[in-house]
């Protein structure tokens, strides 16, 4: 691309796409968490465009390498390899604070009861059975 | 009006048998749309009444906004034990009306944190696989709706149990089934005795999803298997907001049903079954519940009408 480009005129190394991409990457994995592009921006040798920057992260969403999230005006960035574990951690949080809360929560979903345990395993043994059958 | 202002208010009882019957003897699609209009209905004229008797007992509030007019002998006299009961009617609406938006905050809370929690993924997809030993799968509904699965989930089904939970979760999103538990659930707020109907829907949204899962299997064997399956494997965990894959409880009902032989989606039930009688009894039950709460409702604005000068 031309701001690229223009951008790494006068550099002593003129650096490759994919060497630009997967020094992103690695900063984006070193983050705590989702982060601005500005904060990448800051975190890579090099004096890169803020514009540069963003061009490569556009370029690894593309390529589902990373994903990002709207947050006021700015996007933030994850990792993809980080997100899936990111949301687990998120989810974990809901479902364990909310999961305390009030009787709306309890009386939707009932405890298992032993004897629901018991009557389970027999059906499961007599689906089992039907299958071989 | 008389004591017919108090009939829509009673006659949410006939909401347990109805339920029962339903749950039983309809299709789960057919019960859940009616057990939902019931309890909607039901609910709508049990706080209609509220409201006039709560305006009954706002009248001997001192310095209330209402007209003063309202407050009349003749307006008083349109309700029996009228000071008792215009009080009640004063302290079960706030209170219900309080439990009410408590609950819709809760929900809204849940699905905007459920949301939020899943924003970085993909949005080309409807499924989140999520490393987590613990096991849960979740439909989150939203735009667009979401699958969230748990590894701990993924692995301890089987490939054609997965693919049953996968369309379990999806038949949940298709067919807006949030949007039945949250309305049978405000219902249940107005009126405690319409539980029985939320239980019944709950139950049956359940139902419909299943059914509709083990469609796209083509195996209903494999469904139940699924199902009983991930209810042992995530026994010990808590309650969740959404409607959950292994709802505990009426889980072996489930189980149960999915191995007998497929119940026809029939219209309507033949009048001497059983389930035709709950239909008609439903029925009935919801319109004198609406003719009170409207005879009850032109009362009172005639009264008050008539008590107002123009």
């Amino acid at each position: 691309m031309d701001e690229d480009r223009g951008s790494l005129i006068g550099h002593p190394r003129k650096r490759g796409q994919g060497e630009l991409e997967s020094q992103v990457l690695e900063v984006l994995r070193s983050a705590p968490g989702p982060v601005t592009a500005s904060w990448v921006q800051q975190r890579l040798s090099g004096e890169l465009a803020y514009t540069t920057v963003m061009t490569i992260l556009s370029r690894l969403l593309v390529k589902q390498a990373v994903s990002r999230s709207r947050s006021g005006r700015v996007y933030l960035w994850l990792a993809a390899s980080d997100a899936a574990g990111f949301t687990a951690i998120r989810m974990r949080k809901l479902l364990d604070t909310e999961a305390d809360r009030g009787a709306a929560l309890a009386s939707f979903v009932s405890a298992l009861l032993p004897e629901d345990e018991q009557l389970l395993r027999a059906l499961l043994d007599g689906a089992a059975d039907g299958r071989e059958r | 009006m008389g004591v017919f202002v108090f009939l829509p208010l009673i006659l949410p009882l006939t909401a347990l048998p109805i339920a029962r019957l339903a749950e039983h003897h309809l299709h789960p699609r057919n019960a859940v749309r009616l057990l939902t209009w019931i309890s909607v209905i039901m609910a709508v004229c049990s706080t209609l009444c509220l409201g006039l008797l709560f305006v009954v007992g706002t009248a001997q509030i001192p310095g209330n906004p209402l007209p003063d007019n309202w407050s009349d002998p003749e307006v008083r006299a349109a309700v029996p034990f009228h000071e008792e009961v215009g009080t009640a009617a004063v302290i079960v609406l706030v209170t219900v009306l309080t439990t009410c938006s408590t609950t819709l905050r809760r929900h809204l809370r849940i699905r905007v944190r459920a949301q939020h929690a899943l924003e970085f993924v993909p949005r080309d997809t409807d499924l989140a696989v999520l490393p987590d030993e613990n096991p849960y799968a979740y439909a989150v509904p939203g735009t667009p709706g979401r699958i969230v699965v748990s590894t701990g989930m993924i692995d301890s089904l089987a490939a054609d149990e997965r693919r049953a939970l996968i369309a379990h979760e999806r038949s949940h999103l298709a067919n807006h089934h949030h949007r039945y538990l949250m309305a049978t659930r405000l219902a249940s707020c107005v009126n405690p005795f319409l539980r029985p109907l939320q239980q019944a829907v709950a139950y049956s949204t359940e139902r419909w999803a299943d059914e509709e899962a083990a469609h796209v299997v083509g195996d209903r064997r494999v469904t139940a298997r699924a199902v009983a399956r991930a209810a042992l494997v995530s026994r010990h965990l808590p309650a969740p907001g959404f409607a959950a894959f292994a709802a505990p409880g009426p889980v072996p009902r489930r189980v149960a049903a999915l191995l007998n032989p497929e119940v026809l989606p029939e219209t309507w039930p033949p009048a001497h079954s059983p389930a035709g009688l709950a239909a008609m009894v439903a029925a009935a039950g919801t319109a004198a519940s609406a003719l009170s709460a409207l005879n009850a409702a032109v009362a009172l604005l005639l009264v008050l009408k008539a008590a107002t000068p123009l």
